[in-house]
This record gives C-alpha cells, structure tokens and sequence, in this order.
C-alpha cells in the first residue's frame, strides 16, 4: 500500500516569546530576547541565574476547563494551551466524521517537575549517624509527599491530559530522547500517518526543566551560559564568545493529518512534511561526534524521505544551543550532508532568542520553519557578533531575510546522541 | 515490493531470576517465584517489603572492557537496560561492537528503542551531597547553588535522563540506525516493539534491538507505588503477586526487562540465525480517564489488542494464546479481563493464557519486554507457563490460566500492557517452525 501523505493543519505554543504562534513569530521576526533571571525558584546563587521562562501564563486564560488539569505538571498545563490553540486552528472538532479512536497522540515531553528543594530537606533529615536512612527517610516522605505531584512526573502523564482534554482514544506514545524528542515525536507521528495507524496525529512536545534539580544538573556539566552580567544577550549561537545553552521552557503542538482527509474536509494546510530522518552518533554520552558524523546521517536520511537534493534545501533551522561544541559540530555536520551547498543555505537559530526548550524545542522550531514558507522570511540568529572561524557558514545574523523559502529543515541532537531531522514544504 | 516480515532473533531478559532468557524462563516454566526481601535497601518498614530484586549482578560484566568506566555514570536502569542488550545480541549470534570481534551487520541499518521509565534520584547520593547546605535544620538552596551543588559528580544528570538507555546500548554495539526511547510506563516496552517492527518492514533497518527496562526498586519508586495504593501490603512471602487469582491484593515491585532482536526475516534466513518467532501487528490505544491516576485504568486495552488484529490481519478466532499484563492490582485485573472479552469475545476465555507478574513482579517500562520474551518462547517451545503463584480466579477474570505449565499446539499469541497514565499498546506473534 503507497504511503500517505503528511499535512500540518494546526499549530499552537507557549513559549518565553509568546502565548500564541503569531506573538512569537512576531517576536522572533523583532530579534526580541525571552531571557530574564529565573523567578520561579531561588537561583540568586547558581553559576547561571538567567534562563527563558514562560510569563504570566494561566491555564485558565487559554481552556475551559483548567480545574480538572490542576494537578498537571508546568509543562503538561503548557502542552494543554497549545494542544487547544492546535486544535482550534485545524477546525477538526467541526468535522462531523472525525472518528476520535483514530486520533493519536504522539508526543515528545520532559519529566515533570521534582520538588528538588522538599527532597534534598527530606534526605539531609534522614541522616542517622552520618548516614542516609531509608527508613527514617520514608517515614518523613510518608507524611508530606503527595501521590499527584509524583505521578505526574512520569513524563506519560502530558499525553494523558492531551486525551482527556481532546477525549481522544487512539494510540499514544511519549518519547524522550533528551533535547531531540519532540522533533523525534512529529518524525514518528508522521509515520503513523503514513502508515494508516491513525488518521490524526496531536504531536509535538513540552518541558520545562527551570528547576533546581534541572539548573544543577545543567550547570554540573558545564552546558549552561554563565554570562550573568549580560542575560538578553546571552545566547549566542555560533558566535565566537558563546559559552554555553540558556535553558528555556514551553510547549509546541502541531495537528498532523493524511492530506486526502484534510482536503477532503476544506481545511487549511498549513505545509507538508515531507521528510524525516534519525540517526544514533554511538559515541559518547558526553560528547558528540566531533564530526558531526551522526547529525548527517540524520540530515542526508531526510533528505532521501523526502526525495530532496541539498540544493533544494532553501533554510535550516539549526539545533544551534550556543555550546561551544555543538555549534561547530553542527556547521560540520551541515557541510558534511550538503557538500558544496553547505556554504549557500542560510541557517539560523531561535535559541538565541527563545533560549532551549529542551524536549519541547524541535517542535517550536518547526513551527518557525512553517511560518517561514508561509512569510517568506527567515529568522536571524540573534546576538551574533564575533565570527568563529570553526563555524563558517550562512547564520542569518540578527536580522530577519526575505528569500525565497520552498523546502526547510529543521534539526536536532539530544545529549547521548540522537539526531533527528525534518523537512517541510508547501503543499501542493 | 514484497511485505518484508519480522523475526525474533534474539531474546535479552533481565529480572529477579537471574540475568539471561535461560533462567528467566526455567523459572517460569518451573512456576517458582523469585519474589523475596529487599536487600537493595532497608524496606523492612515500608508497605512492602518483598520485590523481584535482582540479585548479584555488577553491570561490569556486561560492558566491553573499555566502558566498564562508563558504569559509574549509569542508573540501575541503564545498567539492567545494558546488560539485558549484551543477552539479546549474543543469543541472537550478531556481533557488534560490543561483542567481541568485528561488527558483522551494517551499523547505519541496526536500530535501537529501548522503553524507559522516570529515573529515580538515588537517594543516599543526593543526602551525601546537600548535607552541607543544611542551614538551621533546612536545606538552604542558596547555598547549594552557591557550593553544595559541586558535591555532585559533573556528570550527575547523564545518570538520570530516560534515553540513555538507548545511548549506552548504541555507543557500546555501534548502533548507528534510528535510536528512540518510549516513556509509556508499562506500556513502553509493547509500543517500543511495534513501532521497531516497522523500521524493519520499511526497511530502514536490518536489525533493530526492541524492549524496555526499569527499576522502581529504591525508596522513592516504592514509596510512590505505595501512595498509589497499587502494592500488595499483605502477607510478606513470595507468593504475594497472584494476578487474577481470588486473593490478588496488589503487585509487588520487580525490576529488569526485556530486550528483543528484532530483524528482517530475509537478513535472518541468509545469516542462518534462529527464527524463534515473528511479529505480525502491533497496535495502540489511550484512555481520556488516564488523568485520575489514583483511579484504575487499562488504558482502552481492548482497543489496543483490536488494532494489533487489525494490523496482522487476524481475527480473534485465530488468537491461541494471551499473554497478559496482570499487575495484581484487584481492579486492574478485572479490568483487563474484561477489557480482553471486549477484544477477543468468548475466545478471550478459552485460549491458553498466563502472566509473568506472579513470578518476577511488576517491571514497569521492563514489564513488555519480559512478556514478549515469555510469549515467544511459548510459541518457540510450545509450552504454555503456570501464571505463579495462581490457585483460582477472582470472580470476573474469566482467562484460562493454570497452575501447572501446559503443553500445547499454538501459532498466534499477543502481549498486551497497559500503564498509569491511560496508554495501552498489544503485539501479534506467530510460530516459526524450525
């Protein structure tokens, strides 16, 4: 049986930009910064006090029925905004013959959040003779921890409340592979498409990992800016003076639909997805391929789904987290699928404006290569100043560009080495 | 273009009967539980103090020389989730780069997708390291942030993050193809085989390692399940985990799983490697209740199962054998069997059946893994197990169990789990007549 086709009908995030795709896509066209010192928590005294947070975002200003989502996790209350926004756009809920057991879920979201300072409490109290004491330990944690707030840490329970919020009955999948997930999810929901295991997909993800345990976590590996004197402008992707990634937070959503069905019912196609390809480095945990070995299989593999040459390739949207590695293990990435080309496709990175929403950030991203076919104008890379001769190609700096924009990529690399790439395009 | 069709080549079990698909199956088949006290921690005070543990096992062993350094930096999950991918490569006779001598498949073309869990923070660690920020009897976070945080190894959350445990697998066998990790609860290890068998029929890979791993076994993962109310807080012995049986009272804590080489059956016949079984669908399902997580859900399992039969194109009238989930949570149970009549009508309580649970307790992301370990080595040997620790069924679990292990001539079974959270995914296997 031929495979189907793959369209975008509805999009919708939360992000430190923007509550919506238009204020985003508006922010980003601006070269506007999401990055402020984190509030959310005590981090006056961490290497790194600055991230992109979400602002003034109230689950109720965006559904009806926030109430029995109260329990929710940060990130699951970004996914149900956006799954709404999403969904509104795709008119789907008009259409009399959607048949919900056909609707899937697939999803790339974090964990939610530990309550890092009750735990450490916790475990310094349950020391007995210079000794942690699970006993002790549980007694304490008995009385005080509570059974919602820990079940809805495992990273399933965002696609839980998508099926609750929209009653969808069919199949459900979360991945989490690191920084990649969420491009990884819209790859794989497109295969369901394709493949006739569900007509719709919701796909796309959300995380958020401004919390203590995520900071120390981040900061212990040294991945973080620390440029805490000059926060709005501390990402900056492939510029010589980067020195690390600025966490972010959010949630993106795409509706994706056989194209038959979408045409057949009078929607608006937003663009097609056209090509997706991963791939493993299987080197490291802590590095990447110097090479950029694996991210290029990733690229030429959708490349190849897609029956598309590099030259046709009119932008990609760059991983590009501002660490020093992965910028330049990037650009050689790029060269290494796009040969000669490498040098003439524009690239830029959003991250310098919407810091890294890490599961959550392939799916913003994606989103930006929509609005780049629909516009005709591509994203810069914010704050770049200072030219690293390792990474030598087109960044787009600071200002948007008007171009000709026909097919985009989207990539992006999870720490351990998964690389996953998209490719989108009007659809015809 | 012909259908490409998926092989069982290789089957990697870890779990509280030892490290390997040989002891994990003589044990079931033998009916004797491996559930016993917790000696990982001390739960002598917990709700529950018994657990599928698994014992005496150092990750060393499982790792190229060469990476045995790289164990520090694994989470017990990681470290089962490895070692379960050293049983699967080397029962399935591939060699890869973590199998000694030179990789005999190509490395772009071998997948990975390995289910996992929510990694607990181990908890000793964490109370050595912010000791030192306590201030006044409270943890003092800005004084964490400030030194307490260099307390923790640089590489403190590489230990934690769900997908490592496909990327240790891919580093150590250079496994270069699409690497993937589910984050269903107990229905990863199901939805990582059916979305990995695709891979296989769209011959993106020739060879693709499938399952999934967990262990819950540490303060904090008993501690939710108990606030959960799904625990067996009863008698303390290693019965305690009777799925479906008039005595169910809860599950009880395993850890481990299961990994599956999963391969084009083409590529398996030209190698002459042991076709155990075959993949013939796979399907998935949610439950829009899965929000009311203290509330019992089997995720619209009968969904699930019928789009899996839908998918191989099999009716219920051909299913010969349920392999099911069977946590031992009362309601679960009741639920599943019913969720099972839904799928399979009269059929669900006649076919042969059993569950794992009994023996080895409740893997969570691992549990899939196991299962289909089990159902396939049904097929292969055509020996249905005893579902452990069983004597009679609760009023409406109508599946045919038994006590004893039952000769048999079966040819389709399918797997089924189900989580916490509402997502539900099954998986067809077909006998492959050596």
């Amino acid at each position: 049986m031929s495979k189907r086709r793959v369209v975008i009908t509805g999009m919708g995030t939360i992000n430190p930009l923007g509550h919506d795709v238009e204020a985003t896509w508006a922010a980003l066209l601006h070269g506007r910064s999401g990055i402020t010192p984190i509030d959310i928590f005590d981090a006056s005294t961490f290497p790194t006090t600055f991230a992109a947070q979400v602002k003034d975002f109230e689950l109720a200003d965006h559904i009806p029925d926030a109430d029995r989502h109260e329990a929710a996790g940060r990130h699951a209350k970004f996914a149900l905004a956006a799954t709404r926004q999403a969904w509104t756009q795709s008119q789907l809920a008009d259409w009399p013959e959607l048949n919900l057991a056909r609707v899937g879920i697939y999803l790339g979201c974090g964990e939610g959040r530990l309550d890092f300072e009750k735990l450490s409490n916790l475990v310094c109290l349950a020391r007995i003779n210079g000794k942690f004491d699970a006993t002790q330990w549980f007694e304490m944690a008995w009385k005080t921890m509570e059974v919602h707030e820990e079940v809805e840490q495992e990273s399933n329970m965002v696609a839980a409340h998508v099926a609750a919020e929209l009653n969808i009955c069919g199949p459900a999948f979360n991945v989490l592979t690191a920084c990649a997930a969420s491009t990884q999810a819209i790859g794989e929901a497109t295969r369901k498409i394709r493949h006739r295991q569900a007509d719709v997909v919701v796909t796309g993800g959300a995380h958020s990992m401004i919390h203590a345990s995520g900071l120390t976590g981040f900061n212990r590996l040294t991945a973080l800016s620390t440029r805490n004197d000059e926060i709005e402008t501390a990402s900056r992707p492939f510029d010589m003076t980067r020195d690390g990634f600025v966490l972010g937070e959010g949630a993106s959503i795409l509706i994706i639909e056989d194209y038959h069905q979408a045409r057949s019912r009078g929607a608006t196609i937003l663009a097609e997805i056209i090509g997706y390809g991963a791939s493993a480095d299987a080197f490291r945990i802590t590095d990447q391929d110097p090479e950029g070995y694996g991210a290029a299989i990733a690229m030429r593999a959708a490349m190849a789904d897609a029956a598309v040459t590099p030259d046709m390739i009119d932008y990609i949207s760059a991983h590009g987290t501002g660490t020093k590695q992965n910028d330049q293990v990037e650009t050689l990435a790029v060269k290494s699928a796009f040969g000669e080309h490498a040098a003439k496709v524009p690239i830029s990175s959003v991250k310098s404006m919407l810091g890294h929403l890490i599961a959550a950030a392939g799916a913003t991203e994606l989103i930006t290569c929509i609005l780049a076919l629909r516009d005709q104008v591509l994203p810069p890379t914010a704050h770049y100043k200072v030219p690293d001769p390792d990474c030598d190609l087109d960044y787009i700096p600071n200002k948007p560009r008007k171009a000709k924009v026909d097919f985009a990529m989207s990539n992006s690399m999870g720490f351990g080495g998964q690389n996953n790439t998209l490719i989108v395009t009007h659809c015809r | 273009m012909p259908d490409r069709r998926v092989a069982i080549t290789g089957l990697g079990v870890i779990s509280s009967a030892g490290v390997g698909i040989e002891p994990f199956w003589q044990s079931l088949v033998a009916g004797e539980p491996t559930i016993g006290p917790i000696t990982l921690f001390d739960a002598s005070h917990y709700p529950s103090s018994v657990a599928g543990e698994v014992r005496n096992f150092s990750a060393r062993d499982y790792v190229p020389k060469h990476y045995r350094k790289a164990v520090k930096v694994m989470a017990r999950d990681i470290e089962l989730a490895v070692a379960a991918a050293d049983r699967a490569f080397r029962d399935a006779g591939i060699t890869t780069r973590g199998i000694d001598g030179e990789m005999d498949i190509d490395p772009k073309r071998l997948g990975c997708n390995v289910g996992a869990g929510l990694i607990n923070c181990e908890l000793d660690e964490l109370s050595a390291a912010a000791n030192s920020s306590m201030r006044d009897g409270q943890f003092d976070i800005k004084v964490w942030g400030r030194e307490g945080i260099n307390n923790l190894t640089p590489l403190w959350l590489l230990k934690y993050l769900p997908n490592m445990l496909s990327c240790h697998v891919t580093i150590i066998h250079g496994a270069e193809g699409p690497s993937n990790c589910i984050t269903c609860g107990d229905a990863s290890a199901h939805l990582s085989v059916g979305e990995s068998a695709g891979y296989v029929t769209d011959d993106i890979v020739d060879v693709v390692i499938a399952g999934g791993a967990e262990s819950k076994l540490n303060p904090l993962g008993l501690l939710r399940q108990a606030l959960m109310n799904r625990l067996c807080t009863g008698p303390v012995d290693s019965n305690v985990c009777r799925p479906f049986d008039t005595e169910h009272c809860g599950t009880v804590l395993g850890e481990g799983g299961g990994l599956l080489v999963l391969e084009n059956m083409d590529h398996a016949t030209a190698r002459n490697g042991r076709i155990y079984a075959e993949i013939i669908g796979s399907g998935a399902a949610c439950d829009p209740a899965g929000i009311n997580v203290t509330a019992p859900t089997v995720g619209n399992m009968h969904l699930a199962v019928a789009n899996a039969l839908a998918d191989a194109g099999v009716s219920a009238d051909d299913v010969d054998l349920i392999v099911a989930h069977g946590t031992g949570v009362a309601a679960e149970d009741d639920m599943e069997a019913e969720a099972w009549q839904k799928a399979l009508g009269d059929r669900a309580t006649q076919v042969l059946a059993f569950a794992v649970t009994g023996a080895i307790g409740s893997l969570f992301a691992g549990a899939g893994g196991a299962e289909l370990a089990a159902a396939v080595m049904a097929l292969h040997t055509q020996i249905v197990p005893p579902t452990c620790s069983f004597v009679g069924p609760a009023d409406p679990c109508r599946l045919n169990l038994a006590a004893q292990p039952r000769r048999c001539d079966i040819t389709t079974a399918v797997s089924c789990s189900f989580t916490v959270g509402g997502q539900s995914a099954a998986v067809v296997l077909k006998r492959v007549e050596s």
